[in-house]
């Protein structure tokens, strides 16, 4: 029986407890008396026969739904639309969540004679998909069968003729998707719960759309309103997200959503100490910690990179719900909340946050200073329900190397967001309002979202958004052990050890300040009373 | 007369190339010049500038071009304030043209007014030189004395400091360049380097070119991006980013090797080293023209841009009356400059003729250190 | 487009753009009867073994050989650490080498975890080594592999040697006796992995052939999950009655388990019906084959009803199977 979460109260003989910092942790001594630690629920039990719970789940759909078979007839254009490679984190060994349930849709659609099938890959504004890495997210058999003969697609939000207004929403929010998807007679879309702001009506109305439609809702107003965006009930984004959902289906889009939850068993065998309490580390654990922290000091950053980078996670699924997108989301985001929701009594003047070497934007590439922000500011702060772990005016620590490194081919605008628009200015209504539009329309990154694999122009502008509502409540934002020049350009204050981070937050928070660190990955969320 | 002098010596350039240290200059007592000629006067320096090219033949980096036009030994300094026997403060335009060395009748260039393309450098009652500092017969304005035409002096207004008189040789120099190429369509002009002829570009394009509404200027050091910001760039980025600034500014697009779709319809080179051309030429759109504004010398870059792109690369030496302004003469702009834009601020460190050493060290590492033009003040030498 | 004919006409000579291997199976039997003769094996009794009286009744020999030959000793630990050394260090080798295999599918039997049949089409000699190199670690330790009776037994020294390589064991091809099925599941039941062939013998012109009913029958008994699997280019490679081995690619292909279930017809067809959409599946793409499969119009592996050459001249048309594997890009970092 999995252990649920559990808040350590940081006594003088707790061990130090290990912090995520990039590609690499350490080990780090809280003050006693003022400090704890959640930990995340441990790795729920797996379904057993994934395959035949797919199965199952298709056959017998939630909500206002026929069964899938009864949806499919020859001569229909069937579209599948799936998660991209921000999914799950890190990626999961094959076959992946995607396979397993598009090789049972498709299995059902051979069976009814559908000869139109598109998939599209729903990414939005993000970098398109290698063959390398679509091969693993849909499986060997999937692309073979159908990206030779260009029927596996990634969704271009660009593309003036691939694309349709559908209407405006009650809020004056413009609703334009993808065209296959909209004028297909079904809609499959194929999810990855890994957080609970996944799905629901932000699949279509988010991985689907384009830029005139996404920024009714990625902007800094909503992002500020959203508290948190893992809390679809108090989230901005996803209100705007359902009213949209809500008008594609009532355009007459009928969506067939599946949606699959994993456990939050991120790491292999070797690395088990990553998602273990400290003070149950067996030997084996210690000597792997000692001997992975040696050569990691011994190994150049690159090669670190790479290495961290082919982590393949031994997540398993847990649940697959399939049918009509609310009712499924409903279920989903309960089997989320079940893996994920750790209670913690009371907000705290320091968080502390350990930055692993992935945020859902550098899969396969680098962890640049803006992504730093966003994934802190971003998706670790916003790991909550209710209220935030750090209380208004408090302090936010998080640990990275932040190094000044872009990845050249994913992430050109960023270069330009950190060259130009950083160093005038960090405040994201400032930044929304002199600097989005042109590099939204810049064509050279137009053109590279299109043709290569970068993410689109806007996109680093999301990441800033992202952790507005953070900037706004933190007093202090603090990074231990960046690179000085890169982590002042964010607007941070820099710090070589935890201990001066923490000197340093006394400024702000007072000498006797409570601390709480998220032991995070493995993810969970803050359930704060 | 004390004054600092060069010698030709080549084991001393031969040192000053590998030790980098200002070998061939020495502390010396000289005579006074004489007068060459019937207008020519004594007038005694009160500020005198260290310019890069000195720097350049002070540390034997100087190209070989120069040699027929230099007269050793001489005096340097051609960025001169000084006092005239008569009591009035001039600044010296240095060139040593053909009314200067007394050519009759003037060659072609000087007859039609275009002095500092003078082909006479070599002729005339003077040794070779191509300006005042660098000919044996004038001295030059790193000594308390030296001979100057009557046509080379422009009398300074009322009111002037000395450092903002100092001032207008160099900018000149930089009016003379921003002023130089067509007009701009695009209204995007680029400045690489924040030295002392950077910053005075920076100032007259800003002031003297209404063509241009968008002004991106590289510089290295905090100081020089602050000084460039207030003296009129709109975008100042450091070294490594002027690509994409330049792409963003021109909405162009950047392949893959890095280089540039498009471009500044104008570029100023004001550091003269081989990466800067080339980055020049990198930036520079289609039809562009690159102005070299600093001393270039000896470089090895690949003009296959130039040719493709029909890139115009354009020297600009000294001054002289300005088409595009009606005529007027550099030294008249840049005094109207120097003012409007303060440039006497500048001016960051004065040394008496004794610390030359320093004076050369704190010039050479102007900008690592917070500073731009480094003078010599001979308004206390003892006079003897 | 790839014209094969026209990139071997383009060839200095016409030589046939095919590598060889320097031993041919046929050289080797003659230098073994060559061998022979040269050691002059002497003949007479003693030294040879004595004749019988034709006076004397023979008493009837102890079945020791074919469908009767005990291959225990096969699965002593002993045998078993030199048919991996074997196996490990010169045949999987020599396979890759020879067959270039490329492995599909295996993701379909990731979640199995107990013995299971392996049940394969048959073309060549090749089809079983093949397989046991590339079926994963955790079967392969545990393997034995149904061999003809007739044609693996029938000396000493050949059932000796294939117990011992490949840890064959003895069935009938067609037929299956209740010995043999209950000695299997035995087998089964001890944790062993079964590798068999349905079809009973190699394809004799690169069809394949209809299927035995032993398979189903021996996964009803002992209730394991049967595996399709479909091997393709092994027939290229060493076809039935060839002296020549034409190195080349080959693909496995493993498709979905089949769980046994009360009617053993049904599973058999099933079976029969899976490797034949696993063929249809490399020759074509997986979704094609989903649907073929589903309107029941797979190719079947047996070939047309019809002549000789006819059944050559389709077979050609079916090859040549697309290539496929992309690698994975390498980024600037």
């Amino acid at each position: 029986m999995p252990r649920p979460g559990f808040v350590l109260e940081v006594d003088r003989s707790t061990p130090p407890i290990l912090t995520w910092h990039g590609e690499g942790f350490r080990l780090e001594r809280l003050p006693a008396g003022r400090s704890r630690v959640i930990y995340a629920p441990e790795p729920v039990k797996p379904l057993e026969d994934p395959d035949e719970a797919i199965r199952h789940a298709l056959l017998n759909p939630l909500g206002d739904s026929e069964p899938l078979p009864e949806l499919l007839f020859p001569g229909m254009r069937l579209t599948i639309a799936f998660d991209d490679i921000s999914l799950p984190l890190p990626p999961m060994r094959r076959p992946d969540n995607r396979q397993r349930v598009m090789e049972a849709v498709l299995d059902m659609a051979a069976a009814a004679g559908v000869d139109d099938v598109v998939l599209i890959c729903a990414l939005a504004l993000h970098r398109r998909m290698t063959e390398a890495e679509l091969r693993h997210a849909v499986g060997d058999r999937v692309y073979d069968a159908f990206a030779p003969s260009g029927r596996l697609l990634q969704h271009d939000a660009e593309d003036p003729d691939g694309l349709v207004h559908l209407g405006v929403t009650d809020h004056g929010e413009d609703v334009e998707i993808n065209k296959r998807a909209a004028e297909s007679d079904l809609l499959v879309y194929v999810n990855i719960n890994l957080v609970a702001m996944d799905g629901g009506h932000k699949s279509v109305a988010t991985g689907l759309a384009s830029y005139r439609s996404l920024r009714h809702h990625h902007n800094v107003r909503t992002m500020r309103h959203s508290r948190s965006f893992m809390d679809q009930e108090r989230s901005e984004l996803h209100s705007s997200n359902w009213r949209m959902g809500r008008l594609i289906a009532a355009s007459g889009v009928k969506v067939f959503q599946i949606e699959t939850t994993l456990n939050n068993d991120t790491f292999p065998e070797q690395m088990a100490f990553l998602q273990k309490r400290e003070w149950e580390w067996t030997t084996r654990d210690r000597a792997a910690y000692v001997a992975t922290n040696k050569s990691l000091s011994l190994t150049p950053p690159r090669v670190a990179r790479g290495i961290f980078q082919s982590i393949k996670a031994p997540h398993a699924m847990t649940s697959v719900h399939a049918g009509e997108v609310e009712a499924v989301h409903r279920a989903t985001t309960e089997m989320v909340y079940r893996q994920q929701l750790v209670p913690v009594e009371g907000q705290t003047d320091i968080a502390v946050f350990g930055l692993p070497h992935l945020c859902p934007y550098n899969v396969n590439s680098i962890m640049n200073p803006i992504l730093v922000m966003c994934m802190g500011l971003g998706y670790l702060f916003n790991l909550y329900r209710g209220r935030p772990v750090v209380r208004e005016g408090g302090v936010a620590i998080l640990s990275h190397p932040t190094p000044w490194a872009f990845h050249p081919v994913h992430h050109p605008s960023y270069i330009d967001f950190f060259e130009e628009v950083l160093a005038d200015t960090t405040d994201p209504v400032e930044i929304e309002k002199n600097y989005e539009e042109r590099f939204a329309t810049d064509e050279w990154y137009r053109h590279l979202y299109r043709t290569s694999h970068a993410y689109h122009g806007v996109h680093p502008f999301y990441m800033w958004y992202w952790g507005s509502h953070a900037l706004e409540h933190l007093g202090r934002v603090i990074i231990v052990g960046g690179d000085t020049r890169a982590v002042r350009r964010l607007g941070f204050s820099p710090a070589s050890t935890l201990n001066d981070a923490l000197e340093m937050a006394s400024d702000v928070v007072g000498r006797d300040a409570t601390i709480t660190h998220l032991h995070c990955p493995p993810i969970m969320i803050a359930d704060v009373h | 007369m004390r004054a600092l002098q060069i010698e030709r010596s080549l084991p001393r350039f031969a040192a000053a190339r590998v030790a980098g240290r200002p070998a061939p200059l020495r502390l010396a007592e000289v005579e006074v010049p004489e007068l060459p000629g019937p207008d020519w006067e004594l007038v005694r320096p009160r500020l005198s500038g260290i310019c890069g090219s000195d720097l350049a033949t002070v540390s034997g980096r100087s190209s070989r071009w120069f040699e027929p036009i230099v007269s050793f030994p001489f005096v340097p300094g051609h960025e001169v304030v000084a006092d005239t026997a008569d009591g009035r403060r001039v600044v010296v335009e240095p060139v040593l043209h053909c009314r200067i060395r007394g050519v009759e009748p003037p060659c072609p260039a000087c007859a039609a007014g275009r002095t500092n393309h003078c082909e006479r450098l070599v002729a005339g009652h003077l040794g070779p030189g191509l300006q005042t500092g660098y000919c044996c017969d004038t001295g030059g304005g790193w000594s308390l004395a030296l001979a100057a035409h009557r046509d080379q002096l422009h009398a300074i207004p009322a009111g002037w400091s000395d450092e903002a008189a100092v001032m207008v040789e160099p900018t000149a120099c930089a009016v003379h360049a921003a002023l130089l190429p067509p007009e701009s369509a695009g209204g995007r002009a680029v400045v690489i380097g924040a030295g002392t002829i950077g910053l005075a570009t920076i100032a007259a394009v800003h002031r003297l070119r209404d063509d241009i509404t968008a002004l991106i200027a590289v510089a290295k050091h905090p100081d020089q991006r602050r000084l460039a910001r207030e003296l009129g760039a709109t975008t100042v980025v450091e070294p490594g980013e002027i690509r994409r600034a330049v792409r963003r500014a021109t909405g162009s697009w950047m392949l893959d090797n890095g280089q540039l779709t498009g471009g500044a319809d104008l570029v100023y080179d004001c550091v003269g080293s081989p990466e800067s051309i080339a980055e020049a030429l990198a930036v520079a759109a289609p039809g562009a023209t690159v102005v070299l504004a600093g001393m270039p010398g000896h470089t090895g870059i690949d003009l296959t841009p130039l040719w493709q792109r029909e890139i115009r690369l354009a020297g600009a030496y000294a001054y002289g009356p300005e088409p595009a302004r009606g005529g007027r003469h550099s030294f008249d702009l840049a005094m109207d400059v120097v003012d409007a834009a303060g440039l006497e601020r500048l001016v960051s460190a004065a040394y008496p003729l004794d610390r030359y050493t320093e004076a050369i060290d704190h010039a050479g590492s102007a900008g690592r250190r917070g500073a731009a033009k480094i003078v010599f003040d001979l308004r206390n030498e003892k006079r003897r | 487009m790839a014209e094969p004919g026209f990139r071997q006409a383009a060839l200095p000579g016409g030589a046939e753009p095919r590598r060889r291997l320097p031993v041919s199976p046929g050289a080797v039997k003659a230098a073994a009867s060559v061998a022979r003769r040269r050691l002059r094996v002497p003949d007479a009794f003693p030294l040879a073994p004595p004749t019988w009286p034709g006076t004397v009744e023979r008493p009837p020999a102890e079945k020791t050989l074919g469908v009767h030959y005990d291959s225990d000793w096969a699965r002593t630990p002993a045998a078993r650490l030199g048919r991996a050394l074997v196996q490990d260090l010169v045949s999987a080798p020599a396979v890759r080498a020879l067959a270039h295999p490329e492995v599909r599918g295996l993701d379909r039997i990731a979640h199995l975890d107990e013995p299971v049949i392996f049940a394969a089409n048959h073309a060549s000699h090749l089809d079983a080594p093949l397989l046991v190199s590339v079926i994963p670690e955790r079967w392969r330790r545990e393997l034995f592999v149904a061999g003809a009776a007739d044609y693996f037994f029938d000396t000493r020294v050949k059932a000796t040697a294939f117990a011992f390589l490949l840890n064959t064991v003895p069935i009938e091809r067609q037929r299956v006796s209740r010995d043999s099925v209950n000695r299997v599941s035995e087998l089964l039941a001890d944790g062993w992995s079964m590798l068999i062939f349905p079809e009973g013998g190699r394809s004799p012109d690169g069809w394949g052939q209809p299927h035995q009913a032993g398979p189903a029958w021996m996964a009803a008994r002992a209730g394991r999950p049967i595996v399709p699997v479909h091997v393709e280019g092994t027939g290229r490679i060493l076809a039935k009655g060839s002296r020549k081995l034409r190195p080349g690619r080959s693909t496995v292909n493993f498709g979905r388990p089949l769980q046994p279930g009360q009617d053993r017809r049904a599973l058999a067809s099933e079976l029969e019906a899976a490797i034949a959409a696993l063929a249809d599946e490399v020759g074509s793409d997986w979704y094609t084959a989903r649907r073929r499969a589903a309107a029941g119009t797979t190719p079947p592996l047996t070939g047309p009803d019809a002549a000789g050459w006819r059944r050559a001249w389709a077979l050609g048309e079916r090859d040549g199977s697309a290539r496929r594997r992309g690698r994975s890009e390498r980024w600037p970092r």
